[in-house]
């Protein structure tokens, strides 16, 4: 579609397992982006931010898609979104919420704190690895992502 | 059968889109709008709109940019401003808007996804199928609350 500069993807997901699965989908659906997994939501806000071992954006540029989990270490995933909604360039960066809870009531949050889409992450091991595929296919295929300016971060 | 508001000006596009989308099944039920004006009237359930067995509340809005009067940038800056849910009803740009200006403009106005209308019929069905499959088979959508909106 566009002319491919391969922007970077952000995992944010603690439990090892489900994020192995996760890899094993982008390996399968052969995405060629670059793939950065953190595993926890204080590392995820210092990433975004810019700040401490992720002041150079050239080693560390801002993603053009996040996938979120929700229950994380240190700030959780809905106080990480409700942070990112505030910031500037940050703000536009698509978040899909990737989670097993599926309460309503998250539901609605996340929404609410402006996450694009929200997925429940399914019981077995295949249906990770396609639902990582169907990802790529829409969000990396289909959808155009947003530009983001690599900006120089103060200290 | 899910109602989608597809609200696109040209009534060429319009066919086009709605004829990638019925082949799929009859999972959607249409509802087309030609303005930004009519789309507001539609979700605050103004006018004929009031009738909601007539005109459901949508569970998605699929929403070209370039329309009359209000343009669907107005259209989403409304929208994320309303309580009761409706903020939350989710929001596909489909345009043949390419640039780079105005994917962001309307991310940062909260859009959920932005599609570029394709070129050729099978590449429109393409897209229908995909669109089909990510958010109606794998998306979970907010309550929307829509009573409480008025």
């Amino acid at each position: 579609m566009q002319t491919e500069i391969l922007r970077t993807i952000l995992l944010i997901e603690d439990e090892s397992a489900d994020a192995a699965l996760m890899l094993r989908g982008f390996e399968k659906a052969r995405v060629m982006n670059p793939l950065v997994h953190l595993t926890n939501g204080d590392e995820a806000l210092a990433y975004l931010a810019g700040v401490r071992e992720y002041a150079d954006r050239r080693k560390h540029p801002l993603p053009a898609l996040i996938l979120l989990d929700l229950k994380l270490p240190g700030m959780t995933g809905i106080q990480l979104l409700q942070w990112m909604r505030v910031q500037g360039e940050i703000r536009r960066i698509p978040v899909v919420v990737l989670t097993s809870d599926d309460n309503p009531d998250t539901i609605d949050a996340a929404y609410d704190l402006g996450a694009n889409s929200y997925l429940v992450k399914p019981g077995n091991s295949a249906e990770i690895v396609r639902m990582v595929e169907a990802i790529q296919r829409y969000w990396v295929k289909l959808n155009e992502l947003p530009q983001l300016v690599m900006r120089a971060t103060q200290k | 059968m899910t109602p989608v508001l597809l609200v696109e000006d040209d009534p060429t596009d319009f066919r086009l889109i709605q004829r990638s989308f019925n082949k799929l099944s009859d999972a959607f039920q249409m509802f087309r709008l030609t303005n930004g004006d009519e789309v507001i009237d539609y979700l605050s359930g103004e006018g004929p709109y009031e009738n909601r067995g007539a005109y459901p509340m949508p569970a998605m809005v699929l929403l070209d940019l370039k329309l009359p009067r209000r343009s669907g940038f107005e259209v989403l800056q409304w929208l994320r401003r309303q309580a009761s849910g409706l903020n939350r009803l989710p929001v596909i740009i489909l345009t043949s808007s390419r640039h780079s200006a105005d994917i962001n403009r309307a991310y940062d106005l909260g859009a959920n996804s932005y599609l570029v209308k394709p070129d050729t019929g099978a590449q429109l069905d393409e897209l229908a199928a995909q669109f089909q499959t990510y958010w109606f088979r794998l998306n979970e959508f907010p309550s929307l609350r829509p009573e409480l909106a008025r």
